[in-house]
């Protein structure tokens, strides 16, 4: 824990030593913890650290989306070795500043059930901070996934999310992991519903499917690589790579010399290769 | 001209007045806790009340445009009930340090009980420790003897006086507290407490320094425009612009901005109101179309 503590300050910089004293409030009397957790923000500040991709422990996290009060949560929290019962009545009687800084320091503490029980809270919210906060810009829900309670169908439709809300896979930092075929159907299904409904559909559906296909992939992927949307077809060829079906092959050939993008156009290329 | 309305109980009022408000120029708006027309029996319902005040209620702002911030107290009416005083006492302090809390109130007193005495010494000390203002409500029976007493309650707790704001006042009181050094507020009424002549008489007579006013709108007959509408009466008897925005917007803010959670900055631009994000699966729409509202 220490050594967590240690990395935590180094990427609190300045804002180290204010997080110390938050700590030492909480040391004097632990009935302070619900008192002291709602001002992180304003004391240790709530604008992005920047950075990039980084390791904290075992967790990957991108501090381009990390805020001091959020690295110092996680701090507190774990150097108080806060309870599930306590991080809970912290989400549960928190504002939304107080959950969003909570699911973030979730990125940093030990995976467990508290883990699994938060990303249910996340999915049945439609705060889009909130879903971002658990499942974007770390490797939180990748290391989540086979946990008890976070069997593959319960975490099919906690990415799932992400589909409804329209947040990049791509922020969800190894999600592409656990495609499967199951995850593939409901995301068709989706889309298939999406579609009759005039709505645009989740441009990583294609990127997904390509990966673990299930009855009907084929058909959407190849269809895809006409779409009009740009982010469509990307995913699409994206998608039709992964799968690798040399039968397929054709319509990446027939796509190719009418393909206006030059970064679509590399991919076509690579199924061709 | 910009409008921060500074006692105001949205709990109470429709989506209707949010839209009112905005048109009108309200930006920001503050709302006390307070006493919701009949006692609660237990300290579970005050832990939702002041739940909604820094959850649902923001977000139901925030989609017409208008911040919204709060004080967090236990009212001077419940401040007599045995059944939950005690124990709202013991969960303020968590709600103190909440974001859009920038003071303590409404407390005071009602019924001038010495359990109100008690329960408003009290939570002056709760201000200090988190370093917060406070709104104090004042008595409507016997309201001179209620101000002085209130005001006496603050110089025993040692509170400072420009960090208080004593509210509901009228043309008596402000003869008592202009020198003191505290804050003076004025709730506009459509019958009762103060109306907008006399209020642009009062403005008249003593100017608007540490003054504000509000509608105290909630439940009973009220109304949420009377700010914007007490504006307009100071313009038409000849105010300068300069001292009516000193009252309706610098005033309040600075006020609240003691708290060092709100200032006139945070206010420049609208609350983003994005009518597509729910709070916690609701929204305001009911059904309608986020881009035809």
């Amino acid at each position: 824990m220490s050594r967590m503590h240690e990395q935590l300050a180094t990427l609190l910089g300045p804002a180290a030593a204010g997080a110390d004293a938050e700590f030492a409030k909480v040391l004097a009397d632990r009935s302070h913890l619900p008192v002291v957790f709602p001002g992180l923000p304003r004391r240790l500040g709530r604008n992005h650290l920047g950075g990039g991709r980084t390791r904290v422990g075992d967790a990957t996290i991108d501090l381009d989306a990390f805020r001091p009060c959020d690295l110092a949560a996680a701090d507190l929290l774990i150097r108080c070795e806060a309870s599930d019962d306590e991080l809970f009545d912290l989400y549960q009687h928190g504002d939304i500043e107080e959950r969003t800084m909570l699911l973030r320091a979730l990125h940093v503490l030990p995976v467990g059930p508290i883990t699994v029980r938060m990303f249910g809270e996340a999915q049945r919210t439609n705060m889009l901070v909130h879903v971002e906060a658990a499942l974007c810009d770390g490797d939180l829900f990748a290391r989540t996934v086979g946990q008890p309670g976070f069997e593959p169908d319960v975490a099919n439709r906690v990415l799932l999310k992400l589909a409804f809300l329209d947040l990049p896979l791509a922020r969800c930092l190894f999600a592409e992991r656990h495609a499967n075929p199951g995850l593939s159907t409901m995301l068709q299904d989706l889309a298939t519903e999406r579609e009759a409904a005039g709505r645009a559909v989740w441009r990583d559906t294609w990127r997904m499917i390509g990966l673990a296909p299930t009855a009907g992939s084929a058909a959407r992927l190849v269809g895809g690589l006409e779409h009009g949307d740009d982010g469509v077809r990307a995913a699409a060829a994206e998608g039709l790579l992964a799968l690798g079906r040399k039968d397929l092959f054709a319509f990446a050939e027939e796509r190719l010399p009418r393909e206006p993008r030059a970064d679509i156009r590399a991919i076509l290329q690579r199924c061709l290769a | 001209m910009l409008i921060f309305e500074p006692h105001i109980h949205m709990f109470s009022r429709i989506t209707d007045d949010y839209e009112r408000l905005a048109l009108a120029g309200v930006r920001g708006v503050l709302e006390p806790a307070f006493w919701l027309g009949q006692n609660r029996t237990s300290v579970g319902t005050f832990v939702d009340y002041f739940e909604t005040l820094i959850g649902w209620e923001r977000h139901r702002a925030q989609q017409f445009g208008i911040h919204h911030f709060c004080t967090m107290g236990l009212n001077p009416r419940e401040a007599n009930d045995d059944r939950v005083n005690k124990d709202v006492l013991a969960i303020l302090p968590r709600y103190c340090e909440k974001d859009s809390c920038v003071g303590v109130g409404e407390i005071g007193l009602d019924d001038q009980t010495k359990t109100e005495e008690k329960f408003m010494a009290e939570q002056l000390e709760l201000a200090k420790r988190h370093d917060l203002p406070v709104l104090v409500h004042t008595p409507h029976r016997d309201k001179k003897k209620g101000f002085e007493r209130c005001i006496a309650i603050v110089k025993e707790q040692n509170f400072p006086m420009q960090k208080l704001l004593l509210d509901h006042g009228n043309e008596e009181t402000i003869k008592i507290t202009r020198d003191l050094g505290c804050w003076s507020g004025f709730s506009i009424y459509p019958n009762t407490k103060m109306d907008p002549a006399r209020m642009v008489a009062i403005v008249l007579e003593y100017g608007v320094e540490r003054f504000v006013i509000n509608s105290a709108a909630d439940w009973g007959v009220s109304d949420p425009m009377m700010v914007p509408r007490t504006v307009v009466k100071l313009e038409q008897a000849g105010v300068p612009r300069s001292k009516i925005e000193q009252l309706v917007w610098k005033n309040p803010i600075g006020f609240f901005a003691q708290s060092g959670r709100i200032s006139e900055q945070m206010l420049q631009q609208p609350a983003r109101a994005n009518l597509r994000e729910t709070f916690d699966g609701n929204s305001v729409l009911r059904g309608q179309d986020p881009d035809r509202v």
